[in-house]
């Protein structure tokens, strides 16, 4: 499931070389509210872990939508995988988008699938065969948990299942970049610590991960570096 | 690298049931058709509560429309059958004159009218005929033998090729004294007129049903759209191009307006048999006694495919616009 081949696609020894993810003085409000995010820049390397923490309302999940591709900075510059997003024609986003798996904070998984059909929809709106990628998602499911869980809707499943459904669904396509959004928030501290593991194997299998959290002992524990959002404004710790 | 596949592994395969679930795209012909016309195996929630309620207002739309579409049709029909055979139709009154019996004159009267180019038919009432015409006014029996009756030529002309009546009525007046040609124009022409009322106005109820129908099946459509709004914005965020989005949503909207537009046909054709059996026991003035005509079948069948069409054009529209403002 995990392996990955030397891959095929163009412009991956290029990405190889330059980071992931290039902000730059990026600013964001809504509409014509207060800036939400404000000369924002840092970058993220190929293979990198990240936690990005801040009290609530400091802008996480805002910065995080810039990253996939959900909103439109202010102002600044956006790169990803080399690419400027400002001057990237709107037809060439979703490719953009499937390198980006998202574990969203409510989980946005859909309540009239199977939690089968929820983790394998990345890959069926590729257009693949369902032949092609059944066993894998069977074997994912397995992997975090939910082999059991596998015909059950995620209005039957409990939040730790529904969380790990969500994860499931957000690397099933083997991103080259995840962001995760307070993916341990609803789960005990066990639970937390093997997602954490988790996330750390797929890290070190090659994905680049962001973990937004506002969970200390997660940070403590992983000992990755840390993005630090307060009041709009972006250090980074490590 | 490959130690998740064999942690994989490890677990148990998953029990017969799941596989049977999993299994569920391999059908025959059957399936594929029933998965065409009634279930999708869609991304889309496959009838949820908004779902049944666009498929409840598509059906009582579509019900309408048919209704309003079948009526246009039948309406328009009668009155244009009404008329021709209006114009079709003449009579010869021959009153009674003290210049030649009044057989006499009927027969000179029918000798002109048989003679005549464009008279299909001329068929003169007898005595008891006339009497049989009176017996709603004066009552059967009432008339006595002495009571001098008009008697009356029932003519057919060839609505196509008519006789030239100022002519007619000369001749049959120099023929026999008593004879006058009745053309009918005057009623003929108010007839005319209430049946063209009664045809514009069953147009203009079309017409405002079917505006109605559309403009109905097109908010439903938006609202049960807004229903899916998180799946459209999911389907987006995880990769998927527009015209996949479109498709699934096309589809989706398609097996909803169709189911409805399918119901509201079923209950307007019921309807249709109910009036024909109806106007065929009970009788009936402007329905034939077939309920609808056959050939306008088809006509109605045309309905829940505009409505599918209606739902169809403004899901994906609806769903264009709303993917371009999400980025």
């Amino acid at each position: 499931m995990f392996s990955r081949e030397p891959t095929p696609r163009p412009g991956f020894f290029h990405d190889t070389l330059r980071p992931m993810i290039r902000f730059e003085n990026v600013g964001m409000r809504y509409g014509m509210g207060p800036e939400i995010l404000r000369d924002v820049s840092f970058h993220l390397a190929p293979g990198s872990l990240h936690f990005l923490t801040g009290p609530s309302g400091a802008g996480k999940t805002s910065l995080l939508k810039l990253m996939f591709l959900a909103s439109r900075p202010s102002r600044g510059l956006i790169t990803m995988f080399g690419r400027d997003i400002a001057t990237l024609p709107r037809a060439e986003l979703p490719d953009l988008r499937r390198r980006v798996g998202v574990v969203f904070q409510e989980f946005r998984l859909l309540d009239h699938l199977t939690t089968y059909e929820n983790v394998a929809l990345p890959l069926k709106i590729q257009g693949r065969p369902e032949e092609s990628y059944r066993a894998d998602v069977k074997e994912l499911l397995a992997w975090v948990g939910l082999g059991e869980r596998m015909m059950a809707k995620p209005p039957t499943l409990s939040g730790g299942e529904k969380q790990r459904a969500a994860i499931a669904r957000a690397v099933v396509a083997q991103p080259d970049l995840l962001l995760a959004d307070e993916p341990t928030g609803n789960v005990d501290p066990e639970m937390g610590k093997r997602l954490l593991r988790l996330f750390i194997e797929l890290n070190r299998l090659g994905t680049s991960v962001l973990i937004a959290t506002h969970d200390h002992a997660l940070v403590e524990a992983a000992g990755a570096p840390e993005l630090m959002l307060k009041n709009g404004r972006l250090t980074i710790r490590g | 690298m490959a130690e998740p596949r064999q942690t994989a592994r490890q677990t148990p395969p998953p029990a017969p049931r799941e596989e049977a679930e999993l299994d569920h795209e391999r059908r025959g012909f059957g399936g594929a058709l029933k998965a065409l016309i009634v279930e999708t195996r869609s991304v889309m929630p496959a009838a949820g509560a908004t779902g049944l309620s666009l498929v409840l207002v598509v059906a009582a739309m579509c019900f309408l429309a048919s209704l309003a579409l079948g009526a246009a049709l039948t309406v328009g029909r009668t009155s244009a059958d009404w008329t021709r055979e209006l114009s079709a139709a003449l009579t010869v009154e021959v009153k009674p004159s003290d210049a030649m019996a009044q057989d006499a004159e009927v027969e000179a009267a029918l000798k002109v009218l048989t003679d005549t180019p464009g008279v299909l038919s001329a068929r003169a009432l007898t005595r008891a005929d006339t009497e049989a015409l009176l017996e709603p006014w004066l009552g059967k029996g009432n008339v006595t033998e002495d009571l001098p009756l008009p008697r009356l030529i029932d003519i057919r002309i060839d609505g196509h090729a008519p006789p030239d009546f100022d002519a007619l009525a000369r001749r049959l007046v120099e023929a026999a004294p008593g004879a006058i040609l009745d053309t009918h124009r005057q009623w003929q022409a108010e007839l005319v007129r209430a049946a063209r009322s009664a045809q514009w106005l069953a147009y203009a109820v079309l017409a405002v049903v079917a505006a109605t129908t559309i403009a109905i099946v097109t908010f439903a459509t938006r609202a049960g759209l807004q229903a899916n709004r998180e799946v459209v914005e999911v389907l987006h965020l995880i990769g998927a191009r527009d015209r996949f989005i479109a498709a699934e949503v096309q589809r989706h909207f398609l097996h909803l307006g169709l189911r409805g537009g399918l119901i509201g046909l079923g209950l307007s054709v019921a309807t249709f048999v109910g009036l024909g059996w109806y106007a065929q026991t009970a009788g009936s003035f402007l329905m034939p006694v077939s309920g609808l005509r056959l050939e306008y079948y088809p006509a109605l069948a045309g309905v829940p495919l505009v409505a599918a069409l209606v739902a169809v054009v403004t899901a994906r529209t609806t769903v264009i616009r709303t993917l371009h403002r999400l980025l």
